[in-house]
């Protein structure tokens, strides 16, 4: 789900910034939350151990550095990440195009394929890869994980084509067929032109949406952040230490891509308004 | 197009005939390629056998005690899905409506709690923030409150309609936390229908509003959300479906939801292929039909509206 | 095809350009169309006009197949249109279609939007291309905005720069789907001096406007149309001073009196 993404809201012409003062007023309320947080915990005797947590994301063994398992977590859902999203964008787009197909064949089939994960749980869908596909096919934990990955988020970047290549005016299309274009000339030169500037922004977005949809795969062997964590948690019995501080890596990461992809939209956005 | 007489005449427009095109055949020809070496992986090199008898019994089974048949664990499994599901679904709409006219507020403190809250959702992967929310909720908000307690105190038939409500009394407080955390987490995606939706309504609205000289919280109540909500109820029934499928989530707090369900009855049977096509069958059957219904109704309100 | 340097065509005046026979045309249930008939002969310039909904546009997005007709026959300098993409490319070469809204490639600046059909589709070098292009952006009198983006020029330049666009395809025939209609009332005239021009030089048009003026003094041809039927075709001396028909009788005075 994307929504434009600004810090005034506009109405009646008028933008209304955010002043320090109501900046102050959010961070006392912020941190007024964490200390209540924190005292409530302390309060029913628990025993904070944050002195633990830096071992879990690093160790110095003889002078040399070495990760710790949070870290090791965090590159393994980066892996998984990088992989589904070649593949999920690979899905997408044939989707996307089969859809727009003379083939009948190729309509039902896309259609079958985005109901299906449309209408299912994701995790319902990597258990069915993790427990059923994965044995027919004698495919390792790590590759069922990515293709019930990808072939969920085939299902949104097919969408994201679907909406780009359908938001070139009907004009558009028709112009180019009244000069004799082929249908490859006339995506080539006219539609896709117009189209990608507008499907690059959620392209990158889902970026973050497959790092999150990544920790669901902790459902099953793989050993991602999450699944580091709910070890560790099994482990140490620091259940809020570690969520605390696998969710502030999660929120890192995402919040970074986020904003660098904020910045992206902006820009592209300027471009096409020549 | 304006015509003044009907134009409907008794011919209807020749039918386009199936045309069947190289693509057609080539993936004719794959899918059915593929169906086949499926059936040979799954028959001559697993060499596994089907038992879908098995599982009907964990639809419903045959009490001799009660002699009669007895709802069992998928039947069950679905159930809590859909009793976890409406109420995450209105304490949602509740959270998602409050913050919703938050993100449009005057007032730029409201605007930062609102903001943060969707952005902190947006970026936070769904399995840490349900474990965190979990444990926070359950162990600090609901914990004081005794909640099973309580209930027990209750007279008998005040338990009888809790347990409909919200099932077993000693999870009480494990179905409340389950069902605020998953709440919260589809919230921020309501918020930001409230949001469009609010947004949605031209500035003229606000502008005639103003010119009345109506306080802005009259302008709202009065003029901007009767006209939202008919914007808002579409993706917000979607939103449903969406929070329909992100329950089984809850699974993973051991919530006794049908994806649990699921899991139990596949580690218990062995039988992994059958239980896991049954489940994604039942929840697909669920979402499908809801999805057909809504987009019905849809239909039905823009055609009253016309 | 013709690759000679004026865009007059190649064949005798009075040769079938195009023929409708019969075509009728639903949509859902809604007949747009109902079995018109029209001929049109090479350098034939027919005006088509008719109150909104007739279904003129219709039938002339019929002609290069943006519109399928549901039954009839159509043949367009004698290759029928069918389902045969082959055909109704090699039709859609043959025939320049210029819309209300332009419809100019707005990532493209205007050398290239005029260029990209020859390439591609009559696969011309690019200098080729280009000089075919400026040739008829001096027709149309605004060479110096060739390295402009249409969103930079003028609604009347733009409609202008859409007619050299179709021209670059040394069409047979030109179709004009209210071409002035999105235009501020000031830029009309150098728009239908362009098209004037067009008819000075022999071009086959089928233009749909409710600009009674040009059609005075261009048309050879009438056509009224209303409710998907033709009511009424006549050549245009007889159709202002005395149409048949009560229903072209009724929109004249509408559209004629103010």
């Amino acid at each position: 789900m994307t929504a434009p993404s600004d810090t005034a809201v506009r109405r009646s012409g008028r933008i209304t910034r955010i002043p320090w003062f109501d900046g102050l007023q959010f961070f006392l309320l912020v941190g007024g939350l964490i200390y209540l947080a924190v005292a409530g915990a302390s309060a029913f005797n628990y025993n904070w151990q944050w002195y633990r947590i830096p071992r879990l994301l690093y160790r110095e063994v003889d002078g040399e550095f070495m990760l710790g398992p949070l870290i090791d977590g965090l590159f393994v859902t980066f892996e998984l990440s990088a992989w589904a999203l070649p593949l999920s964008i690979a899905v997408g787009l044939i989707t996307a195009l089969l859809r727009r197909s003379d083939s009948f064949a190729g309509r039902y089939l896309a259609s079958g394929y985005l109901q299906v994960i449309r209408n299912t749980p994701i995790l319902v869908q990597v258990y069915i890869f993790y427990f059923v596909v994965a044995p027919i096919f004698g495919l390792s934990p790590f590759w069922a994980c990515i293709l019930a990955l990808s072939f969920h988020e085939g299902s949104f970047t097919a969408e994201i084509f679907r909406s780009g290549i359908e938001s070139v005016p009907k004009g558009q299309w028709e112009a180019s067929d009244s000069i004799g274009l082929t249908r490859y000339e006339k995506y080539r030169h006219i539609v896709l032109p117009q189209a990608v500037p507008l499907m690059l922004p959620p392209l990158t977005g889902q970026v973050v949406t497959l790092i999150k949809h990544s920790s669901i795969l902790s459902a099953v062997a793989i050993f991602d952040l999450t699944t580091m964590a709910l070890d560790l948690i099994a482990e140490t019995f620091m259940a809020f230490e570690i969520w605390l501080t696998t969710g502030a890596i999660y929120i890192v990461v995402t919040g970074t891509l986020s904003i660098v992809v904020g910045l992206f939209e902006v820009r592209i956005r300027r471009r096409g308004a020549r | 197009m304006s015509n003044a007489e009907p134009m409907t005449r008794a011919r209807p427009p020749a039918r386009r005939r199936l045309k069947v095109t190289l693509l057609d055949a080539v993936l004719i020809v794959a899918a059915v390629a593929f169906v086949a070496y499926l059936v040979y992986r799954v028959n001559a090199y697993l060499v596994y056998h089907w038992d879908w008898g098995r599982l009907l019994q964990y639809f419903f089974y045959y009490d001799p005690d009660q002699d009669q048949w007895v709802a069992n664990l998928l039947i069950e499994g679905l159930l809590i899905t859909a009793r976890t599901s409406l109420w995450a679904m209105v304490f949602a709409s509740i959270f998602g409506l409050v913050m919703g006219l938050c993100r449009v507020s005057h007032v730029a403190l409201f605007r930062m709690i609102a903001r943060g809250y969707v952005e902190f959702v947006r970026n936070m992967p769904p399995v840490p923030f349900l474990f965190i929310l979990f444990f926070f909720v359950g162990n600090q908000l609901l914990k004081p409150l005794e909640l099973t307690e309580l209930a027990q105190a209750a007279p008998p038939y005040v338990q009888d309609v809790i347990v409909l409500l919200f099932g077993e009394l000693n999870l009480l407080r494990n179905f409340s936390a389950a069902v605020i955390a998953l709440a919260l987490y589809e919230g921020a995606y309501i918020t930001e229908i409230v949001r469009a939706g609010l947004l949605s309504i031209e500035r003229g609205q606000w502008e005639a509003g103003d010119s009345l000289g109506l306080s802005r919280t009259s302008q709202l109540r009065y003029v901007i959300l009767p006209q939202a909500v008919q914007r808002i109820a579409p993706p917000l029934a979607n939103q449903f479906i969406q929070l329909i499928k992100d329950s089984a989530l809850v699974s993973l707090i051991s919530i006794q939801e049908l994806t649990f369900m699921g899991n139990e009855i596949a580690v218990s049977t062995t039988r992994f292929f059958e239980t896991w096509l049954i489940v994604a069958a039942m929840y697909f059957g669920v979402c499908y039909g809801l999805a057909r219904l809504f987009a019905r109704m849809e239909r039905r309100m823009n055609r009253g509206r016309m | 095809m013709t690759h000679d340097s004026s865009d007059v065509a190649d064949v005798a005046p009075g040769q079938p350009m195009i023929e409708l026979h019969q075509i009728s045309k639903w949509f859902e249930d809604f007949q747009a169309l109902r079995e018109v008939s029209l001929d049109v002969t090479s350098g034939e310039r027919v005006v088509v006009c008719g109150p909104s909904g007739s279904g003129k546009s219709t039938m002339i997005r019929c002609i290069n197949r943006l519109e399928r007709h549901d039954s009839g026959r159509i043949v367009v300098d004698g290759i029928e249109l069918t389902d045969d993409m082959k055909n109704i490319t090699a039709v859609r070469r043959e025939v320049g279609m210029v819309f209300q809204q332009f419809n100019l490639f707005p990532h493209l600046t205007v050398l290239d939007n005029l260029m990209l059909a020859p390439m591609k589709a009559r696969k011309m070098s690019k200098k080729e291309a280009r000089e075919l292009a400026m040739l008829y952006l001096e027709r149309v009198h605004i060479p110096e905005q060739a390295a402009k983006y249409p969103s930079q020029l003028s609604g009347g330049q733009q409609q202008r720069v859409a007619i050299a666009r179709s021209l670059c395809m040394r069409p047979r025939i030109m179709l004009f789907d209210e071409p002035t209609s999105a235009l501020d009332p000031e830029m009309i005239k150098e728009v239908l001096d362009t098209m004037v021009e067009l008819a000075e030089d022999g071009m086959t048009m089928i233009v749909v406007t409710h600009e009674m003026g040009f059609a005075r003094t261009v048309a050879n041809n009438m056509v009224f149309m209303d409710a998907g039927e033709i009511v009424e075709t006549a050549a245009p001396e007889v159709f202002f001073s005395s149409p048949e028909s009560e229903r072209t009788k009724t929109f004249l005075s509408q559209i004629l009196i103010h």
